[in-house]
């Protein structure tokens, strides 16, 4: 069952974190293409911005391994 | 350039090769051929190009009367040889009804975080002595290290310190944010060679770095700061019954996200090379030596994408580290928001 549950659980947070970098990318070339002169201050801050979501997302990586592993177990 | 593309490709498609008989030399267990989790769990050994050097044990010990002594012992086999200890599935369990109460051993993480915390520092030391000299600053720098060092070192100063602390305070932070950034780029990059432990791929170590900027960004807070997370200014009380304990949790839980971000990036690296060159392994006892074969080129072909991938990945990693570090100081050690207010208060009334 724990096996189950962490393979569902990876899926969504994959899902999850797929979704807000997409898009923190739509937005970034948006902004990119409309002022290309910003684009240095741009990419750092989408940079920064992935950054946050991906910790978000290994995070609940993680919770998911230690569900494989059955470390709350007996 | 295509030649050179064509010789790289081609030196590191052997490299691959090459390296999977290092993990054929690895212990298996009965279960499956490929043993994931023990490859990248901290051993009491250092692995040199598969000969395992024994690391030193040091412990403190209490045993059933109360007595508490600390134990130093050269390796695991002579700890185990001493009357004291019993080996019991590679872990010493203390003999006599004894405690173990803190296991401060020497393992192979510490190792190869030593190597890179040690490498990154000598680096800067070096360069420094050139500079004291004179080589960089009256003449031009020379020779190629100088001026790598010289591009690192003014990235990280204008761009992450100089960008998110303000000017007068960032100088002091950088010897702090440099040291980070070349150690952890080092102890990631090293984790890359086959019979390497990466040091950050052990929340232990992270965590340890976390709690380094955790420390700095506390000690660095000024006023405003400690105002601003337990009574922040301009917003109804109401609100502040919510803001006030979401701030507080949000001092601790950015640093347990530093953590967190790195070892895991890591730690699913290394996996995923483990996984996908294991599957050589695991096809050759499920189809013989032609499914093996087989499924090489494809593993092979896979991790050799996987490993440009994992060396972007970690020099991405140590810069965000870095980056969130130079943040969160900026953010503790800035001072003049709060004038801005008062000033256009005190002005309508």
């Amino acid at each position: 069952m724990g096996l189950l549950a962490a393979g569902i659980g990876a899926g969504i947070v994959a899902l999850g974190a797929g979704i807000g970098i997409g898009m923190i990318g739509k937005g970034a070339t948006e902004s990119i293409a409309r002022q290309p002169e910003a684009s240095g201050d741009i990419r750092g801050a989408m940079i920064l911005t992935a950054a946050f979501i991906e910790g978000v997302a290994l995070l609940g990586a993680v919770i998911c391994i230690l569900l494989a592993l059955g470390i709350g177990q007996g | 350039m295509i030649q050179t593309l064509r010789r790289v490709f081609l030196t590191l498609l052997f490299l691959s090769v090459s390296t999977s008989n290092t993990f054929a030399a690895e212990e298996k267990e009965g279960g499956s051929p490929l043993d994931v989790m023990g490859t990248v769990a901290d051993h009491d050994y250092f692995n040199f190009f598969s000969i395992k050097i024994p690391l030193p044990r040091l412990m403190f010990v209490e045993d059933a009367e109360g007595n508490t002594t600390f134990e130093f012992f050269s390796s695991t086999y002579s700890a185990a040889e001493s009357d004291m200890f019993d080996e019991v599935d590679h872990a010493l369990v203390p003999s006599n009804g004894a405690h173990i109460i803190l296991d401060l051993s020497i393992t192979s993480h510490l190792v190869y975080f030593w190597f890179g915390m040690g490498l990154a520092v000598w680096f800067t030391i070096a360069m420094s002595r050139r500079y004291q000299k004179g080589v960089g600053r009256d003449v031009e720098p020379k020779g190629t290290l100088q001026n790598i060092f010289e591009v690192l070192f003014v990235f990280i100063r204008d761009d992450v310190a100089r960008g998110n602390i303000d000017d007068h305070k960032a100088d002091k932070y950088m010897p702090y944010l440099f040291t980070m950034f070349m150690g952890i780029a080092f102890m990631n990059l090293f984790g890359l060679l086959p019979w390497a432990a990466t040091a950050t791929a052990d929340l232990t170590v992270t965590a340890t770095l976390a709690v380094m900027t955790f420390v700095i960004t506390q000690f660095s807070g000024t006023k405003d700061y400690w105002g601003h997370i337990f009574w922040y200014p301009g917003v109804p009380t109401w609100v502040r019954a919510i803001l006030t304990p979401v701030e507080i949790l949000g001092v601790f839980t950015k640093p347990f996200a530093l953590a967190i971000r790195l070892f895991a990036n890591m730690l699913s690296g290394k996996i995923m090379i483990i996984a996908i060159l294991g599957l050589i392994f695991i096809f050759a006892e499920l189809f013989g030596t032609v499914g093996a074969y087989g499924i090489s080129v494809v593993s092979v072909t896979l991790t050799v994408v996987l490993y440009a991938l994992k060396v972007f990945v970690g020099l991405l990693q140590a810069y965000i580290f870095t980056l969130l570090s130079a943040v969160f100081i900026g953010m503790a050690a800035e001072d003049h928001h709060h004038d801005e207010e008062h000033y256009n208060a005190e002005h309508v009334a």
